[in-house]
């Protein structure tokens, strides 16, 4: 029986003040509704309240346990036929806790894995790695000086060797230091050694996106950037599930891959997670809810706005209720979670497009050579016959994340349902 | 005992310096000591000269007086001469015939087989080597072949350490513990803190070998120099980090490179064992290696060698170096502090070598390369579809299967009409039908 989290995992005394101050579900609802007076301070992880209430989410083991193209990775190998979901043990785990989880795991079943990173030794800025220095050492968890191009090239020498590096950028903004190392270095280095050598061990993990006051510096979208530099995966988990499953998938991916996880969903988002070893593929898209008018295509927090979006095209509060016309409040809307940027899921999106002819992508980062630029001249190229609207990006604009202009520049709920009844009326 | 010794022992001053008995202790739990002297500091040493430069022999391969013994025999002593001469064989022939257009680039280790062959010679074959470009040398001692070197100029089938895709002097060799050569400059600094954290966490080899790290006086400019010392020094791993200050960065000679005392004034910023040495005398560079080696093992902590050299060979065959420096200056050089003469001198006063076994060498060694190359010469390359290979590990991505299709459809199209194209398969083992015809 695997230990459970309360022996895995050892709050320390300030993660111990921290817990008592969070609110409860119901607190963080009300909280939501009262005025900015009475709320004091945001937290200084971000909060997104419409998480805590999401359908996407998994809040029963049963549904949890039957994740869609979940493999159990068990220690005994059973035959196929008798890897069952059921009867497997889960946990309420925030995003922070199934990524440090996946870690966990990570670092018992693989004596060369080792966690690196600024500020990983306490337990990370964003509690992603509590306790594990505690549990595995600081000889396998520990803190590196501040410097992102020594933290990108240690893990390359290290995974170069055959270890499993697991390097932190604390925040993806400032992973451009790294670029040449990840770029120049990670991307080729199996490619330019004619098989030779490879940093396949490597996997970069990084917080990314707006956290809603992050300004400039802490909303960064990067995984554009990295689109072009063939050789690395790109993976942005939406949920804690997804996060643990598609984490050890990566650490565990022959390649060097970075793991852009969105900051803000780090507590909001809680689900039942199953403490077992899994993985969820890497490269494959995952259609959250099918439809037959519409394709949305998203990947990371947009998810839950979407999800907020067909709320209101199916039933419109009053002061939008003329903006929605009827004919579009009962279409039937395809979501699509791309997870994996790079190689992106082009068969699961076009099989979705060819059946809906209408395609709206929606990411936060910037318009011009964003991830959406890309998807859409694939899609085109391949669709074009079928397409009944030009393919939508609805973005961030092409404007740095400006602190007090936020709410004007993430897409929110209001965009994205506009982009839906636009796109479905062309 | 004499006065002056009684008055020593009193103070306690001529044991320590003046700072362990500080006036005014020192700065709150730290070992700084408070002072009312506002004194600024820029050099290590106290009277500001610059660090002294480590040697064994003089210029005509005398050992010097209070120079210690080298501990090297008659085998050692030959194998280090033949190392190094077959460095200017294979230069002079690689240079010329990239000059008949037979190869596309090179780059000669003129000036700096001592560097290269004595610090490899110091080294275990274990040692996890990443280099910069002109370290062939170190492969050499290694043992990896002619043919493989010709293999990887001219990209053929003998050329595995790249497959044909990287330029040549980028060779690399997991047997013989030598990792790939890259073009950017020092981006192999910080990984190889990360090769030699491995080999620290390696039951097997910790205490054994460790990462030796070999860059240039002008790549220690960069950012991935300053990541790498540090993270070697303070995590700490056993990284040998060897610097070839050959005195010039293409054209920069290396007093518009830095300000400060070299880079060995860096070493002791990062609380690292550092030396600085004759990089053309191969005695001191062997036994400093030696030592810093032991040091950096021992310590499982990064140490940094300075090897002083000259590059006596243009960058590149893509430089003409007299449009920078004068004829006279190199010719000076090579004259007056030449490496191979002061071993060779030191190896005939031994009774080690003599005229005969020098023009015996000098012919054996142009004949095996001059054979290696009409080998390469005929070899094929690898096949077209080599292109596209080893991107990713694993399960190849859709977008890397349809654009090699692509390029299959092309061929198809095009191949047998288009003459500059049908010219260019014929090169390739297979002649890309493999690609053609979807296998």
């Amino acid at each position: 029986m695997p230990p459970t989290t309360n022996t895995l995992f050892k709050p320390s005394a300030l993660s111990r003040a921290w817990i008592k101050t969070v609110p409860p579900i119901y607190a963080q609802t009300r909280r939501a509704q009262s005025s900015e007076a009475a709320s004091g301070p945001p937290p200084a992880g971000g909060h997104l309240p419409s998480v805590a209430t999401s359908q996407l989410l998994k809040s029963t083991r049963e549904s949890a346990l039957h994740v869609q193209g979940i493999r159990w990775i068990d220690e005994v190998a059973f035959r196929p036929q008798d890897v069952l979901s059921s009867g497997r043990e889960t946990r309420k785990m925030n995003m922070f806790q199934a990524i440090r989880d996946a870690m966990s795991i990570a670092l018992a079943k693989d004596d060369n894995a080792v966690v690196f990173g600024e500020d990983v030794g306490f337990g990370g800025v964003f509690r992603c790695t509590m306790g594990l220095a505690e549990e595995f050492g600081r000889e396998r968890v520990f803190n590196t000086p501040l410097s992102e191009q020594g933290i990108a090239g240690f893990g390359i020498g290290l995974a170069a060797m055959g270890h499993t590096a697991i390097a932190e950028i604390q925040f993806s903004d400032y992973i451009f230091p790294a670029f040449d190392q990840l770029v120049n270095e990670a991307a080729k280095i199996r490619y330019r050694s004619g098989g030779q050598f490879n940093v396949g061990g490597l996997t970069v993990r990084t917080p990314t996106m707006s956290v809603g006051h992050g300004g400039l510096y802490h909303s960064q979208s990067p995984e554009g950037f990295f689109m072009g530099a063939s050789g690395l995966k790109i993976v942005v988990p939406r949920s804690p599930i997804q996060a643990k499953g598609l984490l050890l998938a990566s650490i565990r991916d022959p390649n060097p891959v970075i793991f852009m996880e969105p900051k803000i969903l780090y507590r909001s988002a809680v689900e039942q997670v199953p403490i077992d070893d899994y993985e969820i593929p890497v490269g494959r898209a995952e259609v959250i809810t099918a439809g037959s008018d519409l394709t949305v295509l998203t990947y990371g927090t947009p998810i839950y706005h979407c999800e907020a979006a067909l709320s209101m095209l199916r039933s419109p509060p009053l002061s939008l209720a003329a903006h929605i016309p009827e004919s579009v409040r009962s279409a039937s809307i395809e979501v699509i979670d791309l997870r994996t940027i790079l190689p992106w899921d082009v068969d699961t999106v076009q099989k979705s497009v060819e059946k809906t002819g209408r395609l709206l992508i929606i990411h936060e980062a910037g318009r011009t050579g964003g991830v959406g630029a890309e998807i859409a001249a694939e899609v085109q190229k391949r669709c074009f016959l079928k397409l009944e609207a030009p393919v939508r990006r609805l973005t961030g604009w092409d404007t740095p994340v400006a602190l007090q202009y936020e709410k004007f520049i993430i897409p929110d709920a209001l965009r994205i349902v506009d982009a839906i009844v636009e796109t479905l009326n062309y | 005992m004499n006065r002056s010794l009684r008055r020593c022992l009193s103070t306690a001053r001529c044991f320590t310096t003046a700072a362990s008995a500080p006036p005014h202790g020192n700065l709150f739990n730290s070992r700084s000591p408070i002072t009312t002297r506002l004194n600024f500091v820029n050099s290590i040493t106290e009277d500001g000269s610059q660090i002294p430069t480590f040697r064994v022999l003089d210029g005509a391969g005398k050992v010097l007086e209070g120079a210690q013994e080298p501990d090297i025999d008659e085998a050692l002593g030959r194998k280090l001469y033949e190392a190094m001469n077959m460095l200017p064989a294979l230069d002079n022939v690689l240079y010329n015939i990239q000059r008949q257009g037979k190869i596309s680039f090179w780059m000669t280790t003129h000036g700096e087989e001592a560097t290269v062959v004595g610090s490899a010679a110091a080294l275990a074959l274990e040692d996890e080597v990443l280099g910069q470009y002109r370290e062939m040398g170190v492969l050499l001692w290694r043992g990896f072949s002619l043919d493989a070197i010709m293999g990887q100029c001219f990209g053929n089938v003998n050329d595995h350490a790249t497959k044909g895709r990287q330029m040549p002097v980028h060779f690399g060799s997991p047997a013989l513990h030598f990792h790939t050569i890259s073009s950017p400059l020092a981006t192999q600094i910080p990984q190889a803190a990360g090769v030699g954290y491995a080999l620290k966490r390696d039951p097997a080899r910790r205490g054994k070998n460790c990462a030796v790290c070999y860059f240039g006086e002008g790549a220690a400019s960069e950012g991935d120099f300053h990541a790498g010392l540090l993270f070697a020094s303070t995590i700490p791993s056993p990284t040998l980090f060897f610097v070839r200050n050959n005195g010039f960065a293409i054209s920069t000679p290396a007093q518009e490179q830095y300000y400060g005392d070299g880079i060995a004034a860096r070493g002791p910023g990062y609380g690292i064992d550092t030396v600085r040495v004759d990089g053309n005398d191969v005695l001191a560079v062997l036994a400093a290696v030696r030592e810093a080696r032991r040091r950096c093992i021992e310590q499982g902590r990064a140490v940094l060698v300075e090897s002083m050299t000259y590059r006596v060979g243009h960058h590149s065959t893509s430089d003409d170096s007299f449009a920078y420096r004068a004829r006279q200056e190199v010719e000076d050089r090579k004259r007056i502090d030449n490496p191979l003469s002061r071993l060779r001198l030191f190896l005939e006063s031994r009774g080690w070598w003599d005229a005969a076994e020098e023009t015996a060498l000098k012919s054996r060694q142009k004949q095996d390369v001059l054979d290696a190359f009409k080998r390469a010469e005929v070899a094929k390359q690898w096949e077209l579809k080599e292109l596209f290979g080893d991107v990713y590990g694993g399960e190849e991505p859709w977008n890397l299967k349809e654009q090699r299709e692509e390029l299959a459809g092309l061929l198809r199209k095009y191949g047998e009409d288009w003459e500059p194209w049908r010219k260019e398969l014929e090169k390739y083992r297979g002649k890309g039908k493999e690609l053609i015809n979807g296998t």
